[in-house]
């Protein structure tokens, strides 16, 4: 195994975690509710639960305003439920996977996406090494390079499980155990969800980037 | 060896346990373990950093609200009529 040391200690500056968002301020055009707090608490977030929506729709702006919507009036009927200053942003991711569910089971297809080749993608995927921890140097200009949609792109494509705990984690900013409220699943379950999403979005963003040429392919 | 003197971790550990350091997810004696080894390894410390940049360009390119004025429009009116009882 190779290890290779620096001479001094701390010669690379390391951060735990990552930034994560805080709750926007409420606008000035936000309206006068009767509904107390729900202003302050619900339409904050109502941004990242559109961001959410577009990519659990993959993209279908007009099911993505759709979404938002429904989600947003279903809160304000249920706010009574809510407990106030306790985590209204899982809540609403919450109740957005739910009412997106109970489209999908309303309407079949509506907001279903193909995937088929699935199973024959996550054989190929499963036979590459995990990016970032391979034996090649990782660079992160490479992020640079990109342009475009094609991160967008490469999410829509994921499968849905994947999608969903991948864009609530990296696009969301929630913990684990959020996540794995609003999912309705274990914490462990979580983990092992996202670190495949990062893998397979990040292998893709790595073969459409040696396809365009920004980045020199392996083994050359 | 060298890292074991230093009470270090191993390469293999310190890149398990790396999407939960980035994530802010690990106890604090576990953090401070993979943050010791990523300091002083050359190897796992570009990783790091990638996965970082990851995460930074996963930021930039959240499409938070794009689009969203008619949205909040839309919205608002019919909060406001589910308060009158309009739903």
């Amino acid at each position: 195994m190779a290890w290779t040391m620096l001479s001094g200690r701390g010669a690379h500056e390391v951060h735990a975690g990552r930034e994560r968002a805080t709750r926007p301020a409420p606008r000035e055009e936000d309206p006068a509710l009767a509904a107390e707090g729900f202003a302050e608490e619900a339409l904050p977030w109502l941004d990242a639960v559109h961001g959410f929506a577009l990519r659990l729709t993959g993209g279908d702006r007009d099911a993505a305003e759709d979404l938002v919507q429904d989600t947003f009036l279903r809160a304000h009927r249920f706010w009574h439920t809510y407990k106030r200053g306790s985590n209204a942003k899982s809540w609403l991711f919450t109740i957005c996977r739910n009412t997106y569910l109970h489209g999908k089971e309303k309407a079949i297809n509506r907001y279903e996406r193909p995937a088929a080749d699935f199973d024959a993608r996550m054989e190929t995927l499963a036979a590459v090494s995990a990016w970032g921890t391979g034996p090649e140097r990782p660079d992160r200009e490479f992020f640079d390079r990109l342009i475009g949609d094609e991160v967008i792109e490469a999410i829509d494509d994921l499968p849905e499980e994947f999608r969903e705990v991948l864009v609530l984690s990296d696009m969301g900013d929630l913990k684990y155990a959020e996540i794995a409220e609003v999912l309705d699943v274990p914490v462990g379950t979580v983990k092992s969800r996202l670190s495949r999403a990062r893998r397979i979005l990040q292998e893709r963003l790595r073969s459409f980037a040696e396809s365009s040429g920004y980045v020199q392919e392996r083994g050359e | 060896m060298i890292r074991e003197k230093m009470g270090m971790i191993r390469c293999e550990e310190a890149m398990a346990r790396l999407w939960e350091f980035l994530d802010g997810e690990l106890e604090d004696v576990e953090e401070e373990a993979v943050r010791k080894h990523l300091e002083v390894c050359n190897r796992c410390y570009p990783k790091y950093d990638f996965q970082r940049a990851y995460f930074e360009y996963m930021q930039r390119t959240s499409p938070r609200g794009e689009g969203s004025v008619d949205v909040r429009r839309e919205l608002f009116q019919k909060l406001l009529e589910q308060e009158a009882g309009g739903d």
